[in-house]
């Protein structure tokens, strides 16, 4: 059901997919792409739903330019200026939170609605983020999800060469951005300029991103809205179709 | 062979007391805790493993030869101009190899200056190479693996212009800005010293060396794939308008000489067989962090890496890589055969692996330089191929 388009944004190939009408929700994806955009197609009756690859990820093309999340948060306005878009709903999972709400602090009249599903970009030496990148590949597909099935279903049935290679790239672009400096000390210094309505949800077994994560966001964004899902890690948003529920509930 | 030979005496000196567990570590590097680190061992390898090039020197090598690895037993030369400079006093003839510290893993001008001070200290005895660092070396240092290859380049053309431009001079790059870029001192030999790439072959290393019209030194690459990389990098560098000679294409060879060749493979074998299964035993991701290489040869390697299967087999390995190992006799003619076939003139001889004792390692250098050399340098070139 989601159209395929391919776009030039700033000379970088970029892949849309998309479907419905109606008021635009934009997904950021997070750091992999294997848990796909088909949590969105219930969506697509009441919305717009938008998923777009970024740069160095899935379908779209590489830059070896961008080095830092703030080369996204440009492509993301020439995205919108390129598709017509004055303002949207945004949700971004896990890295794709992170640069959502990086985009929200700087850029909040583009956003309407936002939503974070176990957002990255806290730093909380009590909790620390997962390093993803320090963790074999084989092993970070069983740290997703509570419930491995939703992972591996999405998994190809024995790991071939491509799905390695794309794998690697991802990762790549990880490294490009997150080697070096894996966290940005100012980031939360600027996150009280998210006045628009917020949804931040997680799953409290999470092993990626530590839910006790929420605690600071509830503090640094005052006005969200938090909910905690039990028994569900990472991907809450597979794994718990009440948390996807929850988020289109709020966007609508 | 239209030019003599040339012999170095390569060393990796390993930290040969691994723990006893060892076998149950998948990785040999990056992870492998310091705790088994003994100091006072390793004054006793130092103190060893230094004697043994001392002596590659007073037996007529050609040339000593160290290089930089971190977080392993697989070397005890983190900081190898260390090394070098601890060399150079007690050296007279060899010329010092550092091949090398990666670029990357110090600042470029520090690195230029180091080496200018072993050139001039050495009076005009060295030689480096630039490697890229293996995939571990980024995992031990705060280096991105993903922009490695860009920072490398720039770091070659800092470290080259200090130099060779009189200075100060200015760069200001992507990864390093200099406002009075002007070490001192300089290198003795002009206008630097002999400089090679290091690399397993990836495009991006051969191209580097064809465009400065640098050495290449292959490593851990096998012969076809040594040979096949020799032309190419004649081909690349011939774009460049540079001719390759045969001496800037080291052979690394594994070499082991004794009386037969039945004792030969008896004091030797398991030696090499701790090499290949336990000095270098690393993991995948360590080999190939994110970034480090492109998605292609990623692949490549992968696909390469299913069809090693099995455990160590002497034979088979013999054939895939330079591995000399026999009488005097068989040692000359393979290695003269082998500089032949690859247009190279440059054996680069690693002479002591794994847990080798002293005394093999003793007997080996000596052996080589007395009854291996000799033949190679005045042999009948001709007859050495047609055998």
């Amino acid at each position: 059901m989601f159209k395929r388009e391919e776009l030039s944004v700033d000379g970088v190939k970029t892949v849309v997919h998309s479907a419905g009408a109606g008021e635009p929700v934009v997904f950021l994806h997070g750091a992999g792409t294997i848990d796909g955009f088909d949590f969105m197609a219930p969506w697509a009756e009441k919305f717009r739903v938008i998923a777009p690859y970024h740069p160095g990820f899935g379908e779209s093309g590489d830059d070896a330019t961008f080095t830092d999340l703030h080369d996204y948060v440009m492509h993301y306005l020439e995205l919108f200026d390129v598709l017509k878009l004055d303002t949207v709903n945004l949700v971004g999972l896990s890295l794709g939170g992170y640069l959502a709400a990086k985009f929200c602090s700087e850029h909040g009249h583009r956003v309407k609605k936002l939503v974070l599903i176990a957002p990255a970009g806290i730093i909380d030496p009590q909790h620390p983020i997962l390093d993803v990148l320090a963790v074999p590949g084989d092993q970070i597909v069983g740290l997703l999800a509570s419930n491995f099935e939703v992972v591996k279903k999405r998994l190809p049935e024995r790991p071939n060469l491509d799905f390695i290679g794309d794998r690697y790239r991802e990762s790549g672009t990880v490294a490009r951005l997150f080697w070096e400096h894996p966290t940005d000390p100012k980031f939360m210094r600027y996150l009280h300029r998210i006045k628009v309505p917020t949804l931040i949800v997680w799953g409290d077994e999470d092993k990626i991103v530590p839910v006790q994560h929420a605690d600071t966001w509830r503090k640094l964004v005052p006005h969200a809205d938090i909910r905690v899902y039990k028994g569900a890690g990472h991907l809450v948003h597979l794994e718990k179709p009440e948390a996807a529920d929850a988020i289109a509930k709020f966007l609508g | 062979m239209a030019q003599p030979l040339r012999f170095n005496c390569m060393h990796f000196m390993p930290y040969a007391h691994l723990p006893e567990n060892h076998k149950d570590y998948k990785s040999v590097w990056v992870n492998l805790s310091n705790k088994h680190y003994d100091p006072e061992k390793g004054h006793a390898l130092y103190q060893r493993y230094l004697a043994e090039l001392v002596l590659a020197d007073q037996l007529g090598y050609d040339a000593v030869v160290v290089n930089e690895h971190h977080n392993t037993v697989y070397s005890m030369m983190a900081t190898p101009n260390l090394i070098a400079a601890a060399l150079v006093p007690q050296t007279k003839r060899a010329r010092i190899c550092v091949w090398g510290t990666p670029p990357n893993l110090m600042l470029p001008n520090r690195l230029a200056e180091e080496y200018a001070i072993l050139d001039v200290m050495s009076n005009g005895r060295l030689e480096v190479a630039f490697p890229l660092g293996t995939g571990m070396e980024y995992w031990a240092n705060p280096v991105s693996p993903a922009t490695a290859r860009d920072k490398f380049r720039e770091s070659l053309k800092i470290i080259l212009q200090a130099w060779t431009a009189d200075g100060p001079t200015t760069h200001y790059g992507t990864h390093y800005t200099y406002r009075f870029l002007n070490p001192w001192p300089r290198p003795m030999q002009r206008p630097h010293p002999p400089c090679y790439i290091v690399g397993t072959g990836s495009p991006e290393t051969i191209d580097i060396a064809a465009e400065y019209g640098f050495g290449y030194a292959s490593v851990f690459v096998t012969q076809e794939r040594c040979r096949e990389l020799n032309e190419n990098l004649r081909k690349r560098a011939g774009d460049f308008g540079h001719t390759i000679r045969p001496e800037q294409l080291p052979i690394l060879t594994f070499v082991y000489v004794a009386e037969t060749e039945e004792r030969a493979r008896q004091e030797y074998v398991p030696h090499l067989k701790a090499f290949f299964e336990d000095y270098v035993r690393t993991t995948p991701q360590y080999l190939a962090p994110p970034g480090y290489l492109s998605v292609d040869q990623l692949k490549i390697r992968a696909a390469g890496a299913d069809k090693m299967h099995g455990g160590f087999d002497f034979d088979l390995i013999s054939k895939s890589f330079f591995i000399a190992v026999g009488t005097p006799e068989k040692v000359a003619n393979q290695l003269g055969h082998w500089a032949e076939w690859m247009g190279s003139s440059h054996i680069n001889a690693v002479m002591h692996v794994a847990d080798m004792p002293h005394w093999k390692t003793v007997k080996n250098l000596t052996l080589f330089a007395e009854e291996v050399m000799p033949r190679l340098r005045k042999g009948a070139p001709q007859q050495i191929a047609a055998e």
